[in-house]
C-alpha cells in the first residue's frame, strides 16, 4: 500500500520523534514525559482529552500521585493543562487506522483528512473496552435497556440522559459499583448487584461507599439467567450458582426492571497492537512489555490499560512516565537490549507485568501482578532458580487489587538465571 | 386425490394417534381442523402428521390448546388513505423482492410493513446462506425456487451494489456421520466415503446444480482446521453468502427509486372483500383501495389470510438460534461447511459453519418448535446445543470469541413447503406463505413467480421504460483504499470522523443512512445499514454518538430515540428527570 504512489497523493505527511496514541491518563503522562526530550504528537479519537476520566465524576483518583482524593476530571485536567502548555502537537477527534512495523501511522480526522505520520517511536495507550453481555453468554432477548456500566456512566455524566428507572446490575466490577450509587443519586432504583464469583470484583472501598452506604444488596455467587422483554427490558431472571458457576435449578427469581447494567470486566483495546504484529500475552490480553514498557517491536512502547487493566489511575501515571521517558531515549540513542529475563506467574498468580526485563537504565523495577484467589496472611515470594530474592507477608490479597513489588537494581544485577518467578504462597 | 380420499386418510391418522373431539373438514385439498387438544405439542404433532399426507395443499389447524396466546387485532383506520394496483403486506426479503420486481412495470405498488424498517422479521435473523438447493427435498416448490433463485444472485447483487460471495459449501462426511445407524465402524466409514458422496453428486445433477467430490487430502489441505475424523466431502460451489438485511434494504431502496411506496410502522389489520374479490387493505394508518393483495407477512401470513377469509394454512413457528464470532477469526475457514449426518432430522438441513460477507464466522442455526411468534430469545440450552452440534467439525475453534447471538423464527406451514398461489376463495389475494428456509436464496425466483401469478390473475403489466435496475453504491469507508478515503474526506469532512471504532464507521455514513431513500430512524436501522454497533464492543462505544447524530439530523429529542421502533425507547429521559418526579410527588 505504501510504495511509490505516496509521492503524489499524500499531502498531510508529518514527521516526528514520538507519537502517542490515545489521550487518556496513560497517553497524557507518557506524552508529557517524552516531550522533555523529544518532539511529540498526541492523537486522541475523542472530542476531549482525558480518556475515561472525564466521565468518572466520583472522587478516588490521585491518592498516590497528588496525595489527595480528586475526581476523574480534576485528575485528568492537571495533565491536560500541562500538555496544553507544552509544545506537544495534540490532535483530537483523530482516529488511528493503522500502523506498520516501520512506524508509519495512518490516522483520520475531519479537518485534515488522512494523516500520515512517520515517527521514530510510538507509545500505545489506547485504554480498554468493556466486556459485553454476549461475551459472557447471558441468555435471553436483545431489547433496549441493556448497557455496560461505562456506557451508562457516559450517558448520565456526559450526555445527560437517564438510561432507565429500575436497575439490576450484573457483575461487581468497580464501574458497576460506582454506577449503582449514581443511579440512586439520579433518582433511580437499584434492585441489587449480582456477582457470579464468591467474592466481589471491585475494590473494598467501593463496596462500602457505593453499596453499603446506600443499602444496595450484593448477591455473591449469583448470575442473570434470562433477559425478558421484546422491545425494552421488562425484567431479568437471576439464580444462584454452584462452585462450577452453573445456575442452580430452583433458585431462579424473576425481577421486574427496565434496565440491566453489566460490569463484567474490561478488555485491553489492542486492535492496533495485533495489526502491527506485537507479541501478546493471553492472560492480560495486552502486548508483552519489558520494564521500560517496550513491546516486542523495538521503539514501540505501551502503557496503561492497553497493557493490562489497572484499578488505580496512579499506577497508570507512573508506568506511562516510564514509557514516555524511554520512547524519547530510544529516539536519541536506541535502547540497549541485554539478556532477557522472563517473569513467570507461579502459585496463585494470574499474570505478571512486565513480562520480561532486559534493560539496565532503571534503578528499580516494579512488578505488577494479580492473585487468582483471595487469601489472608499469604506470602509473596519472588525467586530466581533456587534462590529467593524477595519475600513479603500480606495481610490480605484479592484478585481485584493489584499487588506491587519493587526490586532494586542491585538485586536484579545479582541474578544468575533468566527467570523470575512470582508465587503467593499459603494464607487462608 | 379427491377431498373424500384425503378425509379418509386424515381420519386414519387421528384415530391411530387416539386424538379425540377433532372435527375435520376438507375443501380444495386443504384440511381444516377444529376442536381441542391437550397441549401445544399435540397441536404440532397432529398438524405435522396430517401435513405429511401426500397431495394435501394445506392444513388449517384451529385446534385450541391450553396456554394458547391469542392476539387482539389492532384497531384500524378505516379512512381512505390511498389506492394502488397492488398492496404487498410484509417488508421482508420476500415482500421487498416482489416490490422490486413489480417496479419494472407500470403499476402502482404500496408495500406495508408493521415494523419501523424493512428486514425486521426472519430476514434479519437468518444464516445469510444463498443455498444451492442440494439440501432440499427433491420436487418441492422450495427446492425448485431455491435452485432458480440462487443462480440469480450474482446479477442482482451487481445491480443493487451489495456484497455477495459465491463462496461454495462443503458437505463433510466424518467417521461419525452414520453413528446413529449403529452399524460397524468399517461399514459406516465405507458408506460415508464411497457411497454417500456419489448419491449427493447424482442428486445435484438431477436438480441442475454443480456438485464436486472432494477427497480427504484435498479437504485437509484447503481447510486445515477441519476435524481429523473427516473422511470425505462434497462441495457445492454455487453456494453463496450475502448480508440478508443489507440486500433487502437495497431491494427496497431500488424499488423506492422506481416508484414503489413504502409505508413503514404501519400494520395491516383487515382486508375487505367485495363480490369475492379483494377491495381494500385496512391499516393502522388508513385504508388503501386495491384489487390485488400479496400476502408476504411471514409468521403472520395465516392471520392476514384469515382477515381476508382466505386462510388455507397455519403457521407453526420454528426457532433457530445462531452464534456469531469475532471477525478476527474470519480466515479460520475458507468455505461454508456442514456436517452430514445420516439419517437426517426431518425438515432441517442441520445448519453449519459459515463466514458472512463481513468476515464473521457463524455457527447455527438450531431448530425447535416455538409457540410464540415473537419469542426470539436465545436460551442457555440453545447456546450449549450449538457448541455441541458444530464442535465436532472444528474441534479447536476458539469459542470464547463470541460477539453476539440471535434467534430467528421460521414461518413453516404443516406441509413444510412454500405456499405460493392465488387464493381460490378470494380473487386478487395472493398467498406467498410458508417461506421458511431457503426463503432467502429463493427470494428472486419467488418474485418472478408472483409476477407470473399476477399476470394470470388479470393484472396488466406493461414494462416501464424508465426502470433503473441500478442502485448507487453506499459509501463504505472501511472498504476504500487510502487514496479514495482521502478524496472522500475532502469532499465531506464528516467521513473523516470515526464513530464506530470496531467496524470503522464514520459520521458521514451514519448521516447518509439517516437521509437515505428509506430513512433509518432508529439505532438498529442505522446499524443494519452501516454496521455501527455490530462489532466486538456491540455498540458500547458508538451508541452515544449514533444517538446524538440521529437526534441532530432528525430533530427527535435524544431521550426519545428508539432502538427498533415503538416501545424500544433507549432512555427514560434527561438526567435528573426521575428526581423531578419525586419532587412533584408523582
Ligand atoms: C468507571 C471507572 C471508574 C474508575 N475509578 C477509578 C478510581 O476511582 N480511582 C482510580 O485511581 N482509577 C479509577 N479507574 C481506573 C482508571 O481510570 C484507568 O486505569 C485509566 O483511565 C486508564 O487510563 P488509560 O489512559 O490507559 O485508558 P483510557 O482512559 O481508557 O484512555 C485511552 C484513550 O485512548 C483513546 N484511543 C483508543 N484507541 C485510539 C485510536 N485508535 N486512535 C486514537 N485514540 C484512541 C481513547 O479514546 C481514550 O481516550 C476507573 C476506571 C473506570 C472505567
Ligand atoms: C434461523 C433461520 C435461519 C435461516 N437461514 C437461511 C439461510 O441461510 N438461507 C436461506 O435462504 N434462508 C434461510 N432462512 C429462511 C429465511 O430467513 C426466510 O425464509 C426469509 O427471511 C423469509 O422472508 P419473508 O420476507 O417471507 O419473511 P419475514 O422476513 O419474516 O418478513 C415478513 C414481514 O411481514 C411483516 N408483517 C407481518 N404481519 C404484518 C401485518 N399485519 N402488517 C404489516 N406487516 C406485517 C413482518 O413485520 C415482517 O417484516 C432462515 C430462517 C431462520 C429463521
Amino acid at each position: 500500500m505504501w510504495g511509490k504512489q505516496n509521492a503524489y497523493w499524500v499531502t498531510n505527511m508529518m514527521e516526528t520523534d514520538v507519537t502517542v496514541i490515545g489521550g487518556g491518563p496513560a497517553g497524557l503522562a507518557a506524552a508529557l514525559k517524552a516531550s522533555e526530550n523529544a518532539q511529540v504528537i498526541l492523537l486522541e479519537r475523542g472530542r476531549e482529552l482525558g480518556g475515561i476520566l472525564p466521565q468518572c465524576i466520583h472522587q478516588g483518583f490521585g491518592n498516590f500521585v497528588f496525595k489527595k482524593m480528586l475526581t476523574g476530571p480534576e485528575f485528568s485536567q492537571y495533565f491536560i493543562d500541562k500538555v496544553r502548555q507544552s509544545d506537544i502537537v495534540v490532535k483530537t477527534e483523530t482516529t488511528v487506522l493503522e500502523i506498520d512495523k516501520n512506524k508509519r501511522i495512518i490516522a483520520t480526522n475531519s479537518a485534515e483528512g488522512i494523516l500520515e505520520i512517520q515517527t521514530k517511536a510510538i507509545v500505545l495507550s489506547m485504554g480498554c473496552r468493556e466486556r459485553t453481555r454476549s461475551q459472557i453468554l447471558v441468555p435471553g432477548t436483545r431489547p433496549a435497556g441493556v448497557y455496560t456500566a461505562g456506557t451508562s456512566q457516559r450517558l448520565i455524566n456526559i450526555d445527560g440522559i437517564m438510561p432507565g428507572k429500575k436497575f439490576v446490575i450484573l457483575g461487581s466490577g468497580d464501574v458497576g459499583l460506582i454506577m449503582a450509587r449514581r443511579f440512586i443519586l439520579e433518582g433511580g432504583e437499584v434492585e441489587g448487584v449480582y456477582e457470579i464469583m464468591p467474592q466481589p470484583g471491585g475494590l473494598t472501598r467501593n463496596i462500602v461507599q457505593c453499596l453499603d452506604d446506600y443499602n444496595i444488596p450484593l448477591f455473591l455467587s449469583h448470575t442473570v439467567t434470562d433477559i425478558v422483554g421484546r422491545k425494552r427490558v421488562e425484567g431479568v431472571t437471576v439464580a444462584k450458582v454452584d462452585e462450577s458457576m452453573k445456575p442452580l435449578v430452583g433458585t431462579e427469581r424473576f425481577i421486574p426492571c427496565d434496565c440491566l447494567v453489566l460490569a463484567v470486566g474490561l478488555i485491553p483495546e489492542n486492535e492496533l497492537s495485533k495489526q502491527i504484529g506485537l507479541d501478546m500475552d493471553g492472560r492480560t490480553d495486552g502486548p508483552v512489555v519489558d520494564e521500560r514498557m517496550e513491546t516486542s517491536v523495538s521503539g514501540i512502547f505501551a502503557c496503561g490499560n492497553v497493557v493490562h487493566v489497572h484499578d488505580l489511575v496512579d499506577d497508570v501515571a507512573v508506568v506511562a512516565e516510564i514509557a514516555g521517558e524511554h520512547a524519547a531515549k530510544y529516539v536519541r540513542e536506541n535502547l540497549e537490549r541485554r539478556g532477557k529475563i522472563r517473569t513467570v506467574a507461579g502459585e496463585n498468580v494470574g499474570y505478571v507485568v512486565p513480562q520480561f526485563l532486559r534493560g539496565k537504565e532503571l534503578d528499580s523495577v516494579t512488578l505488577y501482578f494479580r492473585v487468582l484467589s483471595e487469601k489472608r496472611g499469604a506470602t509473596v515470594i519472588i525467586s530466581c532458580g533456587e534462590k529467593t530474592i524477595f519475600e513479603r507477608k500480606e495481610k490480605i490479597v484479592k484478585p481485584p487489587e493489584m499487588v506491587k513489588v519493587i526490586l532494586s537494581r542491585e538485586v536484579l544485577n545479582a541474578l544468575v538465571q533468566n527467570e523470575l518467578r512470582v508465587d503467593v504462597r499459603g494464607g487462608k | 386425490m379427491s377431498d373424500g380420499g384425503i378425509l379418509r386418510k386424515v381420519d386414519k391418522v387421528i384415530r391411530k394417534k387416539r386424538f379425540e373431539n377433532i372435527d375435520v373438514k376438507v375443501e380444495d385439498s386443504v384440511v381444516y381442523l377444529n376442536g381441542k387438544v391437550s397441549s401445544w405439542d399435540d397441536f404440532v404433532e397432529i398438524g405435522s402428521l396430517i401435513g405429511a399426507i401426500k397431495n394435501i395443499r394445506g392444513v388449517v389447524n384451529r385446534l385450541e390448546y391450553p396456554g394458547e396466546i391469542r392476539r387482539e387485532r389492532k384497531k384500524g383506520n378505516r379512512e381512505k388513505s390511498g389506492e394502488a394496483d397492488v398492496v404487498i403486506i410484509g417488508g421482508g426479503v420476500t415482500g421487498c423482492s416482489i416490490a422490486r420486481e413489480l417496479s419494472k412495470y407500470k403499476v402502482k405498488v404500496i408495500l406495508v410493513e408493521k415494523e419501523d424498517d424493512v428486514a425486521c422479521g426472519a430476514t434479519k435473523a437468518n444464516n445469510a446462506m444463498v443455498h444451492s438447493g442440494i439440501g432440499e427435498k427433491v420436487g418441492t416448490l422450495k427446492q425448485k425456487l431455491c435452485v432458480k433463485g440462487h443462480f440469480m444472485y450474482g446479477e442482482l447483487a451487481k445491480e443493487l451494489n451489495v456484497p455477495f460471495k459465491r463462496c461454495g459449501m462443503l458437505i463433510i462426511l466424518t467417521k461419525d456421520s452414520l453413528s446413529k445407524l449403529k452399524i460397524p465402524q468399517f461399514l459406516a466409514n465405507f458408506i460415508a466415503k464411497r457411497i454417500i458422496p456419489f448419491i449427493v453428486v447424482r442428486r445435484g445433477k438431477k436438480i441442475g446444480i454443480p456438485i464436486k467430490l472432494v477427497d480427504r487430502e484435498e479437504l485437509m489441505e484447503k481447510e486445515r482446521y477441519v476435524t481429523e475424523r473427516a473422511l470425505a466431502a462434497v462441495s457445492s460451489p454455487s453456494y453463496g453468502v450475502i448480508c440478508p438485511y443489507f440486500f433487502t434494504i437495497a431491494l427496497a431502496e431500488n424499488a423506492t427509486d422506481n416508484g414503489v411506496e413504502f409505508m413503514l410502522d404501519t400494520e395491516v389489520v383487515d382486508v375487505t372483500v367485495e363480490n369475492d374479490g379483494v377491495k381494500s387493505v385496512v391499516t393502522t394508518k388508513g385504508t388503501i383501495d386495491t384489487r390485488f393483495v400479496i400476502n408476504a407477512a411471514g409468521l403472520y401470513a395465516d392471520e392476514v389470510a384469515e382477515m381476508a377469509g382466505a386462510r388455507e394454512y397455519t403457521i407453526h413457528p420454528k426457532k433457530g438460534a445462531t452464534l456469531l464470532f469475532d471477525k478476527e477469526l474470519g480466515n479460520y475457514i475458507n468455505r461454508s461447511m456442514s456436517l452430514l449426518r445420516f439419517p437426517r432430522a426431518e425438515h432441517y438441513k442441520g445448519g453449519g459453519i459459515m463466514v458472512t460477507v463481513d468476515s464473521n464466522i457463524q455457527w447455527g442455526p438450531t431448530i425447535a418448535e416455538c409457540p410464540e411468534k415473537e419469542d426470539t430469545s436465545v436460551t442457555a440450552e440453545d447456546i450449549e446445543k450449538i457448541f455441541e452440534s458444530y464442535t465436532p467439525l472444528l474441534p479447536d475453534f476458539p469459542k470464547k470469541s463470541v460477539i453476539t447471538y440471535f434467534a430467528g423464527i421460521r414461518a413453516s406451514t404443516f406441509t413444510e413447503d412454500f405456499f405460493i398461489e392465488a387464493s381460490k376463495k378470494v380473487k386478487g389475494f395472493i398467498h406467498v406463505a410458508g417461506i421458511q428456509s431457503p426463503g432467502l436464496a429463493a427470494a428472486p425466483a419467488v418474485a418472478d413467480m408472483v409476477v407470473d401469478i399476477l399476470k394470470n390473475e388479470g393484472l396488466t403489466l406493461k414494462q416501464r421504460e424508465s426502470f433503473n435496475p441500478y442502485r448507487d453504491k453506499t459509501t463504505i469507508f472501511r472498504d476504500l483504499d487510502i487514496k479514495e478515503k482521502k478524496r472522500l474526506i475532502e469532499k465531506n469532512p464528516r467521513y473523516g470522523k470515526i464513530m464506530c471504532r470496531c467496524e470503522q464507521v464514520t459520521e458521514g455514513e451514519i448521516v447518509d443512512a439517516i437521509h437515505s431513500k428509506l430513512p433509518a430512524l432508529s439505532v438498529d436501522a442505522i446499524k443494519r445499514r452501516t454496521r455501527a454497533g455490530m462489532g466486538r464492543c456491540q455498540g458500547g462505544f458508538c451508541l452515544p454518538h449514533v444517538v446524538e447524530i440521529l437526534s441532530r439530523e432528525t430533530g427527535i429529542p435524544i431521550e426519545k430515540i428508539q432502538k427498533n421502533g415503538k416501545g424500544s425507547n433507549l432512555f427514560v429521559g434527561k438526567a435528573k428527570c426521575l428526581l423531578g418526579d419525586k419532587h412533584d410527588g408523582n
